[in-house]
């Protein structure tokens, strides 16, 4: 019909809007960095990217010859899904029954085992807080160098302060009462294969897309992939389980375990291993701001 | 303004981003970037880049677990 009209007024359209739409994105930019995505989009104010592609689509009926292939065909597919975007359900009910069927089952586990009950209930907040908040062990060693980010990094760090903190809370609180403390099992020797080890385990972790906690949390909300990786990590881990008393006796024994608080006592290994943790958050920072 | 569509579904972490950098290097300035992504990760992953970059930048969900980040190549 009007095909020629509608495309001319709606390029003329897009050289009227275009100037203010930048100047309007612009001061979007700079003045909502620091916001989160969400709330970004959901003000509303996002049309101006959206409502460019969306009137290129329909320009591009007049001037088809003028665009490029590529363009053409992204169009044609962007503009396709948009408009396909359903009326979804709400989920809100549903995740209600799983959180009741969640404490249900903590209770029954309650009648089984407490200790059971307790980690049922610490694995679903680790995997939700995990989940929510975006926390990757493997960006956190990965964004550094890939986008110069190092936000996670120094998240990651925060967590390290707080749990040695925590544990060397609750170990002293063990000692001071001359009782056996808890965990020791985990002071390991150390020596060039734990060098060696994580860094194995650092170009692993990226090539599968997540540690062993962000690979869990990645399938448990529905990206399968990391079925691919949950399987080779189960088969890697039976591996070593199988080999891991050769490697203990013949290289892991070799280095020497050390534990802090027996080195430089209590406040020493506190001091020491706090200090280290902000030592590399300023230079975390740091390194961020120079990017 | 020409448009470009980079398919991401399926892909991991770091990929999506790579992928963008490399279609932005083609492109000339003005030109929009759509990437199309399907992990949460990315969602958060690709924008934050973007803007660290200077682009403009817009997320879109367009079905549950599926974004397109919406790159406006300003330099």
């Amino acid at each position: 019909m009007n095909e020629k009209d509608t495309s001319n007024t709606s390029s003329s359209n897009e050289k009227n809007d275009t100037p203010v739409e930048k100047k309007s994105l612009k001061e979007r930019s700079s003045r909502g960095s620091g916001k989160s995505l969400k709330e970004r989009s959901s003000r509303g104010s996002g049309k101006s990217l959206k409502e460019r592609s969306s009137r290129g689509s329909s320009d591009s009926s007049g001037e088809s010859s003028l665009k490029s292939k590529s363009s053409l065909s992204s169009r044609s597919s962007s503009s396709r899904r948009r408009g396909s975007r359903k009326k979804k359900p709400n989920q809100i009910p549903a995740g209600m029954i799983v959180a009741g069927l969640i404490f249900l089952v903590a209770i029954l586990l309650l009648n089984v085992s407490p200790t059971v009950s307790l980690f049922w209930m610490i694995g679903i907040g680790f995997g939700f807080i995990l989940q929510r908040g975006r926390f990757c062990f493997t960006a956190s060693m990965r964004d550094p160098y890939l986008t110069g980010s190092t936000t996670l990094t120094r998240a990651v760090l925060i967590a390290f302060a707080i749990t040695t903190v925590g544990f060397a809370a609750i170990k002293y609180g063990y000692a001071a009462n001359g009782l056996p403390m808890p965990g020791m099992g985990y002071v390991v020797p150390i020596s060039a294969a734990t060098i060696i080890g994580s860094f194995m385990f650092g170009i692993g972790m990226v090539i599968a897309g997540g540690c062993a906690s962000g690979t869990l949390m990645r399938l448990g909300e529905g990206f399968q992939m990391q079925i691919i990786s949950l399987t080779f990590f189960v088969i890697g881990s039976l591996w070593g389980a199988h080999d891991f008393g050769w490697w203990k006796y013949n290289v892991i024994s070799k280095g020497k375990a050390i534990f802090l608080p027996d080195v430089f006592g209590w406040m020493g290994a506190l001091t020491i291993q706090l200090g280290f943790i902000f030592f590399l958050y300023y230079v975390a920072r740091r390194y961020q701001e120079s990017n | 303004m020409n448009e470009v569509v980079v398919d991401c579904y399926g892909e991991a972490c770091p990929i999506p981003i790579v992928k963008s950098e490399k279609a932005l290097a083609d492109m000339a300035v003005g030109d929009l970037l759509i990437v199309q992504i399907d992990h949460s990760c990315a969602m958060k992953n690709v924008p934050e880049w973007a803007r660290e970059q200077g682009y403009n930048v817009e997320v879109e969900e367009i079905d549950d677990g599926e974004w397109e980040v919406f790159i406006e190549k300003t330099k």
